[in-house]
């Protein structure tokens, strides 16, 4: 099987392409430095024997994704599956201070994997067969004062996945959406935070196992699925309270 | 930016730094950018603090644990030094493949390996990782991305061998593997009556695929009575496939509320053990490669038997031509001071000497000592027949050791010092350990 893994240089991504590589599956891998890419290439393909492409792309620019869609149409053609584990931050994510970032932080959050998956559903379609992995963010449950952009365009990809979903839901294309809680990665490394984070490695071990499911949409870990839940419950008056007790 | 507490591994240094993990090579650039003075962090099992400095970054570099390039052919390879030398073996051992000059523990990184020039139970054939390295990448907050080898900036190539990350951080490192003839060791137990009685047996062993060691007791009529083994490697076994090793990140750094080594304790042990290999296990065995490289993996115990005040190591490497007089001398200063000794080995060692590595040909003892106002006393006498004898006493081992010894038992301390300086005049890269020898 051939995998496309969009943002593979760290976090997430680097595990599920080592978790994939495991179990001896090709891969593309798509990320911004040339010289992560190459280590991991070498690293995985020295360890697993397995073929692997890789392709230096900003994720944050709409003419770099642009330009690498249209220059590797062939190579997409072979892929089987498509995984987005691809989440940009920034310390200036709030109401005054974002400013020239938040194209950047929504179109490496939200408008590129809309990018790809618009080139990659008509393959899908031909082939009769595809897998398509997205993976969201607890920070889309509520609105916040920091992180306002990743959060809202977060949310808009909660929804595009809703949206896949209800497209594909008679077809042979898995659309598979991962809501995720604090996970163990350098944006939460030596971070004091109230719930504990939990490992990339068997988040990525989960994805594998559900790789052929179709229409999944799962929290991990799973309990973050009762905290969205009550979350969801809450009167707007009283989370109104909240965010005035908070302040 | 949250602060950590952190504890050196002889629990000699208690102090809270910064910790920044990157996993891309820009935050390599970009948190060394940030910061005034950091140094790199691999596995922080160092004994002494030489990973960091209090209120200092240090650069956590366990994610750079990648195989950049391997050639069968001409037994290199290139591997990111965040790796963990277990898992380098791991990859080469199954091409008949190695590397040994590895430390006892298997969680320590390559990186660290490098900046301390460190040598395994083969030392008295291989000699330091020196011998392996052929060329090295660092980053360095001012001088930017360098190739050091040989050829190329060998002043810093050879300032970064043993130079405890004090020229930049080590991203990659290409080494020249050695073919190993066999995954298995057969070992062999000879009994020797005293230290002098190991060092005339450990001198006259052909070394070739052959490690020897001796561990001694330490409280006895006869200083040192006590083992050599010897492990073999089993080359009728070259043919099985390789297992891969597989280690639990065992938490080094736990302790016990007590001290539990003490003269009654140490005898105890020591009594049970020596009886152990003389009584009741046969006298040729066959061992694991993990058994015979990792002797600490699985018993940290240990080391959290010295209990929160921690434990001294003192590793000496005492020129040939002043074994027996140093030997004399060190057996009378023990007999009248009378310390508590836990652990005592001996064991060859070759190489050259150079700045301030560890490396010498001669004959290397090793002490480990819990921390107590006797011990100290003792270990300040020691201090001083080292200057006596030219001996050096391992830097990376030993938290106690002041500049002043250093400068003595070094004769490249000063030069060390200079090119160091020359190098990086602001002491961007700095720890504990720098600053406590003065460089």
């Amino acid at each position: 099987m051939n995998y496309l893994i969009v943002g593979a240089s760290s976090g997430l991504g680097r595990d599920l392409a080592y978790t994939l590589s495991k179990n001896l599956c090709n891969l593309t891998l798509i990320s911004r430095d040339k010289r992560d890419l190459d280590a991991m290439k070498s690293d995985l393909e020295y360890k697993y024997k397995i073929k692997i492409n890789s392709y230096a792309v900003d994720l944050a620019s709409k003419d770099s994704i642009i330009s690498f869609l249209n220059d590797n149409e062939i190579e997409l053609s072979t892929i089987d599956g498509v995984l987005f584990p691809i989440g940009m931050m920034s310390e200036n994510d709030s109401v005054t201070q974002i400013k020239d970032e938040i194209n950047q932080i929504n179109n490496a959050n939200f408008l590129s994997i809309v990018k790809f998956i618009e080139k990659i559903i008509p393959i899908f379609k031909e082939k009769q067969k595809g897998t398509i992995v997205g993976f969201g963010s607890m920070a889309s449950s509520l609105g916040r004062e920091k992180n306002m952009i990743y959060s809202a365009s977060k949310r808009a990809l909660n929804s595009y996945f809703e949206s896949l979903s209800a497209t594909f839901i008679n077809s042979n294309i898995n659309v598979q959406f991962y809501i995720l809680g604090y996970l163990d990665t350098n944006l939460a490394f030596n971070k004091k935070l109230i719930l504990p984070k939990a490992s990339t490695k068997q988040l990525a071990i989960k994805v594998f196992k559900n790789i052929d499911k179709n229409n999944i949409k799962k929290y991990y870990p799973g309990w973050w699925g009762l905290i969205s839940y009550f979350i969801s419950l809450i009167p707007f008056f009283i989370i109104k309270k909240l965010f005035k007790f908070i302040k | 930016m949250f602060k950590k507490k952190i504890n050196s591994l002889d629990r000699s240094t208690n102090v809270d730094i910064f910790i920044k993990r990157p996993d891309k090579y820009r935050e390599i650039e970009n948190f060394s950018l940030s910061a005034d003075n950091l140094i790199t962090m691999g596995a922080c099992a160092s004994y002494t603090p030489a990973s960091f400095k209090k209120n200092n970054l240090s650069l956590l570099f366990t994610k750079f644990d990648r195989i950049i390039n391997f050639d069968k052919v001409n037994k290199t390879i290139t591997v990111e030094a965040g790796i963990k030398l277990s898992s380098l073996l791991n990859f080469t051992l199954k091409e008949n493949l190695w590397l040994p000059q590895i430390p006892g523990y298997p969680l320590i990184t390559l990186g660290g390996a490098v900046a301390a020039n460190t040598h395994g139970k083969s030392s008295d054939t291989h000699g330091t990782i020196r011998n392996q390295i052929k060329s090295i990448l660092i980053f360095h907050k001012t001088h930017g991305w360098m190739n050091l080898s040989d050829k190329e900036n060998k002043s810093i190539f050879d300032l970064t061998i043993g130079g405890f990350g004090l020229t930049g951080t080590i991203v990659n490192v290409e080494l020249e593997l050695i073919e190993i003839t066999g995954y298995n060791f057969t070992t062999t137990i000879e009994k020797v009556t005293s230290a002098k009685n190991a060092i005339e047996k450990l001198s006259k062993k052909d070394f070739t695929n052959l490690f020897s060691y001796s561990w001694n007791k330490t409280f006895n009529k006869k200083f040192g009575e006590g083992l050599i083994f010897n492990n073999k490697i089993n080359e009728n076994e070259k043919k099985l496939p390789f297992k891969k090793m597989n280690f639990k990140n065992n938490n080094l750094n736990k302790y016990f509320a007590l001290n539990l080594w003490n003269k009654y304790s140490i005898k105890f042990f020591q009594s049970i053990y020596y009886n152990y290999f003389t009584i009741y296990k046969n006298k040729t065995n066959n061992d694991s490669f993990e058994n015979v490289l990792f002797p600490y993996a699985g018993k940290e115990t240990y080391f959290h038997m010295y209990g929160q005040k921690g434990f001294i190591e003192s590793q000496l490497l005492v020129p040939l031509d002043k074994v027996d007089i140093f030997l004399d001398e060190l057996e009378h200063l023990i007999n009248v001071n009378e310390p508590e000794i836990v652990l005592f080995s001996i064991k060859k060692i070759i190489g050259k000497e150079l700045f301030l590595r560890f490396e010498n040909t001669g004959i290397c003892f090793t002490f480990d000592f819990s921390k107590n106002e006797k011990n100290l006393n003792f270990l300040d006498k020691l201090d001083i027949l080292c200057i006596k004898h030219s001996v050096k006493p391992s830097i990376i081992k030993d938290s106690r050791l002041n500049s002043n010894t250093i400068k003595k038992c070094y004769n490249d301390f000063e030069n060390f010092k200079k090119n160091l300086s020359e190098f990086d005049n602001k002491k961007i890269y700095r720890s504990e350990l720098s600053d406590r020898i003065g460089i």
